[in-house]
C-alpha cells in the first residue's frame, strides 16, 4: 500500500471510477490517525474504522459497510458509468480538535483477476501455463468491455453535439425571422405615420 | 480458450515472474477537486527508482489545474500552473516520501475532476535472464510480446477515454 493522502477526521473523501458493466473492482486501504502527543501517525488506532460507500451511476448504493483500520473491499458493477467510492471514518470526535487528521493509504484495482498463487506454485508445469494464459484472456476481455463502453459513450457524445448543432440552427432561424418581421412592422408603421401626416 | 493439451518443458522462472511482478506499482485515481482547494498525495520511493506522474483534468471550468511535485527535502521537481494535462518522468535521487499536489485555488466557483496516474518503478522483465542457460522459448517470447502489446493497448485506451470524457464534458456544457 503505497500512495496515501490526508483528510480531516470527519471529512468524506470520494474518488470516481468510470467503468464498464460487469467489472470487478478491488480496493485495499489502511487508515492511520494523527497523534498530537507523539506528532506522528499511529500505526494502528483501536476502534478506528472506515465507512466505505460505493454508489452506482444510477444513484443506487452498491456497498455500504464499516471496515476496520485496514481492509479490503470489492464490488462488481452492474451498470456502466461513473461509480463513486467514498471513505469516511467512524470517528465521533468533533472536527474542532486541532491538528487531527487521518492518513489514508489506498490501492484500487479495476478489472483484474488476481493470479491464484497456489496454483502457480504447483509443480505441474502445464497448469502454470494455463493459469497465465487464462489471466491474459481475462485481461483481454476487460479491454474489450472497455471498448464497448467507449462506443456507448461516443454515441452519447455525438448525440449531444448534434443536438447542440440543431439548437444553434433553430435559434439562428428564429432570430432571423424575428428581425425580418420587426423590420417589416417598422417600415409599415413609418409609412402609415407619414401618410397620416400628409407628407407623402 | 487455450488448448488444454499444451505440453513441453517450461522453465521454473515463470514462478519468479509471479513474485517479481509486484515490485512495480501504479496508482491511478480520479477525484473531484473543489474550488479553492488543494489536494496532496504522498508516496515513499526508494532511491534510483524511475517514476512517472501523469495527470489530466476531465471536467470543470477551463479544464486546468496547478500541479507541483516535491522531493523529501522540499525541492520542487516539477511545478506548472494551469495545465490541462501533462506527463513528468523523474528518477528518485534519494529515499523518502515524495509529495505531489493539485491545486484549484485560482478558481472561485468551478469544481474540477482530476485524473492522475503515478507509476513507480519499471515493470520487471517477464523472464529474468539471471539464471537462464538458454534463450527464451517460443512460448515465452509470445507471452512477452503479448504482455507488451496489452500494456500499450491499456495505455492508449486510458488516454482515449480521458480525452473523450473531456470532450463530452465540454459538449454537455455547451448544450445546457
Amino acid at each position: 500500500l503505497a500512495l496515501y493522502f490526508h483528510i480531516g477526521e470527519r471529512e468524506e473523501k470520494c474518488i470516481i471510477k468510470d467503468i464498464p458493466s460487469d467489472t470487478l473492482v478491488v480496493g485495499n486501504y489502511k487508515v492511520q490517525r494523527w497523534d498530537i502527543h507523539k506528532h506522528d501517525f499511529l500505526e494502528s488506532a483501536p476502534g478506528l474504522g472506515m465507512f466505505v460507500t460505493v454508489t452506482s451511476p444510477s444513484g443506487e448504493v452498491l456497498l455500504s459497510k464499516l471496515y476496520g483500520p485496514q481492509g479490503t473491499f470489492s464490488f462488481t458493477s452492474y451498470l456502466s458509468g461513473e461509480h463513486i467510492i467514498c471513505f469516511q471514518s467512524n470517528s465521533t470526535r468533533f472536527a474542532v480538535v486541532a491538528g487531527s487528521k487521518l492518513r489514508i493509504h489506498l490501492d484500487i484495482r479495476v478489472g483484474e483477476h488476481f493470479l491464484d498463487e497456489s496454483a502457480i506454485q504447483a509443480k505441474d508445469k502445464v497448469n502454470e501455463v494455463n493459469v497465465r494464459l487464462e489471466h491474459l484472456i481475462e485481461q483481454i476481455h476487460h479491454v474489450t468491455k472497455e471498448q464497448d463502453y467507449e462506443r456507448e459513450r461516443e454515441e452519447k457524445f455525438r448525440k449531444t453535439s448534434e443536438e447542440t448543432n440543431s439548437n444553434i440552427l433553430w435559434w439562428a432561424i428564429v432570430q432571423t425571422l424575428i428581425l425580418i418581421s420587426i423590420g417589416i412592422w417598422q417600415i409599415k408603421s413609418l409609412r402609415d405615420f407619414f401618410i397620416s401626416k400628409k407628407l407623402v | 480458450m487455450p488448448p488444454r493439451s499444451t505440453r513441453g518443458p517450461l522453465p521454473p522462472l515463470l514462478l519468479v515472474w509471479a513474485l517479481a511482478a509486484c515490485a512495480a506499482r501504479a496508482s491511478e485515481i480520479t477525484f473531484e477537486l473543489p474550488d479553492n482547494a488543494k489536494q496532496c498525495f504522498y508516496e515513499e520511493i526508494a532511491q534510483g527508482t524511475k517514476c512517472t506522474l501523469e495527470f489530466q483534468v476531465i471536467t470543470g471550468g477551463h479544464y486546468d489545474v496547478d500541479c507541483r511535485l516535491e522531493d523529501p527535502d522540499g525541492i520542487v521537481l516539477y511545478k506548472e500552473m494551469k495545465k490541462q494535462y501533462d506527463s513528468f518522468t523523474f528518477t528518485a535521487s534519494r529515499n523518502g516520501t515524495y509529495k505531489f499536489c493539485f491545486s484549484n485555488e485560482f478558481s472561485t466557483f468551478t469544481h474540477k475532476t482530476v485524473y492522475f496516474d503515478f507509476q513507480v518503478g519499471e515493470d520487471p522483465p517477464l523472464f529474468p535472464s539471471e539464471n537462464r542457460a538458454t534463450a527464451l522459448t517460443q512460448m515465452e517470447s509470445a507471452c512477452v510480446s503479448i504482455h507488451e502489446a496489452l500494456k500499450s493497448v491499456i495505455d492508449y485506451q486510458t488516454h482515449f477515454r480521458l480525452r473523450e470524457a473531456q470532450g463530452r464534458s465540454r459538449a454537455e456544457d455547451l448544450n445546457t
